[in-house]
């Protein structure tokens, strides 16, 4: 049941997309499902993290109130204690340790319920790797957003957020209202993944995953105006996740 | 009123009134003809009695006397004598012109009654003379205006009631029908919960086929919820094997000591998973929208708002396949619905992508949200090749493809879902030509300011 702790780095320094994750982080994972269990044990460790996986609900609350994580990965379907009451009981205690919810497919009111519940993330089955990933990496970042700065930067782009500004290298680039958006939501949380389904979550306020790609669409336009005038890429496409702006 | 007429019940009681009053006239008829032929030969025999009691007599005097003896004590009414001595004298209590000898019909005005006044009249040369002897046939008068009495006095009153325990059953089936006929319209329309209400009063063949519709109804509702719960258990069972496929296949296609062939075939792999997963939420989503729970989070939502949002999403897709995204708001007046807004964006976002996806570059596609006094309508039409009129119901139904778009990408839920949803929010949604192409429109009853008075929700 306690998986032995793999702290290796050869992953990070592999070049592999996940590396570029983030800080080292230690993480429960509470999941009765072998594989699915597996699947986020191996590939959070790949990365890099501390991870514990526990197949019980009772165990894993237990587990997440006596030792310290950064993340908690909560199945809501669990024998011995569900998803819901382990946030529940957790939130009651005062215990705010982030949680990512995950879900079965095909419920519709399970986002809503979760985020209810105290969760601050949630997430259907199956999901890409890259985007639990990147999820998990944005809810142990979450208070670190500095949300009173003005300006934003990013190696030669400046965003003036009062005047409403972008320049790069000195000439102004004119951005519509949604471009400018997704532009501060990727500069805001520079260095880390943002996936399609995160920007979509952010910028429009869409909370399922359209069958056409649009956000490529628009990181392509944005990219065609921030990106394609200059000599160095800013937007980057992490495969099999999503975008990132390099620190 | 006029189908009053074209009723059963009313034609059945306009037809028993017509053969009542056949059978009657012919009857009566029969009896009147009868009936004044004995009274005839009855008047008849009585006054060659008469006559062969005067020819007795035995000289043109003695009758004479005879004749003004008994005209004395005669109503000329009633019975007329009448005698024509050799002599040109005339004895009696009236005239009778000489005429030929036997019976005839005499027409004469007594100048006391307001009618003419017939007479059968017996003439017979006597002694020289003429002896007219006359009987008056108001008695056959009097029978006429009898069975023309009886006649009026039994008809008229059965027709009326006939007419009126017509309009009576007629009114009654009607309204039976009427139910009957409504929930076999619900029934059509795929509403499967309905049922013929009780119908009042006797029970008659229409509240039997009420009951065999109703019966209908419920073995029909049985058979397509036991086909839905076995679907749905279905798509239950199998989407835990399905996630677990595509973890497997992502985590193996993430083994760096893979070669790079596997690879690529493993990537190949999961990304088709990911096609049949996407088909099963969809699928499990429609189930869960049917059992209607999300209504329990209603709130309202601007689909004014909404449309403006989705567009822009997709502008720059529709840019990319050459489409043009066209606005139209209302002026003024809230747009806003209660529902799910999450749902009512998957609507959005599946006639969008639709629309894409089914009309060649070029095309144009309209996204209308307009409002009246309590309804807010929600258009997505485009000007590509449309649906036929007669495949506009089966767009609808779950994993349907039109032989035309079997090519494009899709799975044929993207309108089975927005179906739902629409049934879900009770909006009603139409599919029309858009002349050329399809207009798919919602439309939802308003809430909050602004909306009809009195819809309260």
């Amino acid at each position: 049941m306690h998986q032995p702790i793999n702290k290796t780095k050869a992953a990070l320094e592999k070049g592999s997309p996940a590396t570029a994750f983030g800080d080292v982080m230690k993480i429960l994972v509470i999941e009765d499902d072998a594989t699915t269990g597996d699947y986020i044990a191996h590939g959070l460790r790949e990365e890099g993290h501390t991870v514990d996986l526990v197949p019980d609900g009772r165990d894993g609350l237990i587990r997440a109130t006596t030792a310290d994580y950064d993340v908690l990965v909560i199945d809501r379907m669990l024998p011995g204690l569900d998803g819901m009451s382990i946030v529940k009981t957790l939130r009651g205690a005062k215990n705010r340790t982030p949680v990512l919810f995950l879900t079965s497919l095909g419920g519709v009111d399970d986002r809503i319920d979760g985020l209810n519940a105290g969760a601050d993330d949630y997430l259907v089955k199956p999901f890409a790797f890259g985007e639990l990933s990147a999820r998990v990496a944005a809810l142990a970042r979450r208070p670190k957003l500095k949300d009173e700065e003005t300006t934003l930067q990013a190696g030669d782009l400046t965003m003036d957020l009062i005047r409403r500004k972008v320049t790069r290298n000195d000439t102004e680039i004119d951005l519509l209202p949604r471009e400018f958006a997704l532009l501060e939501h990727l500069l805001r949380r520079k260095g880390r993944v943002q996936t399609r389904t995160m920007l979509l979550e952010a910028v429009w306020d869409i909370s399922f995953d359209p069958q056409t790609n649009v956000v490529e669409t628009h990181i392509s336009r944005l990219r065609a105006k921030v990106d394609k005038p200059f000599e160095s890429e800013l937007i980057k496409t992490v495969r099999g996740a999503g975008y990132r702006i390099e620190s | 009123m006029n189908t009053l007429w074209k009723s059963t019940p009313m034609r059945m009681a306009l037809a028993l009134v017509a053969l009542f009053w056949v059978v009657s006239l012919l009857s009566l008829g029969g009896s009147y003809l009868v009936i004044r032929q004995s009274l005839e030969d009855a008047i008849s025999a009585d006054l060659e009695q008469n006559m062969a009691g005067f020819r007795a007599a035995p000289s043109a005097g003695a009758l004479a006397a005879l004749i003004s003896a008994e005209a004395a004590a005669t109503d000329p009414d009633e019975r007329i004598l009448s005698y024509l001595a050799p002599d040109g004298r005339h004895y009696g209590n009236a005239l009778i012109a000489r005429s030929n000898d036997g019976f005839r019909i005499l027409r004469k005005n007594t100048g006391r009654a307001p009618s003419d006044e017939t007479y059968l009249i017996l003439s017979a040369t006597l002694h020289g003379g003429q002896l007219s002897l006359a009987t008056s046939l108001s008695r056959i008068g009097d029978l006429r205006e009898t069975f023309v009495n009886i006649l009026l006095l039994s008809l008229l009153p059965t027709m009326v009631i006939a007419l009126g325990f017509g309009v009576l059953i007629a009114r009654r089936s009607a309204q039976r029908l009427k139910a009957v006929e409504g929930t076999l319209d619900r029934l059509t329309r795929g509403d499967l919960s309905a049922r013929t209400p009780v119908l009042s009063g006797w029970s008659d063949d229409i509240s039997t086929i009420g009951t065999s519709v109703d019966r209908m109804a419920k073995a029909q509702q049985a058979s397509v919820s036991a086909l839905k719960q076995v679907s749905a258990d279905i798509a239950h069972d199998l989407k835990t094997p399905i996630q677990r496929v595509a973890m497997l296949l992502r985590q193996l296609s993430g083994t760096p000591d893979l070669g790079p062939k596997a690879q690529v075939l493993a990537e190949k792999a999961a990304e088709e998973t990911d096609g049949i997963v996407a088909t099963f939420q969809s699928l499990l989503q429609i189930a869960q929208i049917e059992g209607g729970s999300p209504k329990a989070r209603f709130q309202p939502v601007d689909l004014a708002a909404l449309a403006q949002t989705f567009t822009e999403v997709y502008e720059p897709a529709a840019e990319d396949s050459q489409h043009q995204l066209v606005l139209e708001l209302p002026k003024s007046g809230p747009t806003i619905v209660n529902g799910d807004k999450g749902l009512l964006g998957q609507v959005f976002a599946n006639l969008i992508e639709n629309a894409l996806r089914h009309t060649p570059p070029g095309s144009r596609i309209d996204i209308t949200i307009a409002r009246t006094a309590d309804q807010v309508k929600l258009t997505v039409a485009d000007n590509g090749p449309g649906v036929p009129a007669e495949e506009r119901l089966n767009v609808l139904r779950r994993l349907y493809r039109l032989e035309q778009s079997r090519t494009t990408p899709g799975n044929g839920l993207g309108l089975s879902l927005v179906s739902v949803i629409a049934d879900l929010h009770d909006a009603k949604l139409e599919l029309a030509s858009n002349a050329p192409g399809l207009a798919v429109s919602l439309t939802f009853t308003a809430t909050g300011p602004g909306a009809g008075a009195g819809k309260a929700d």
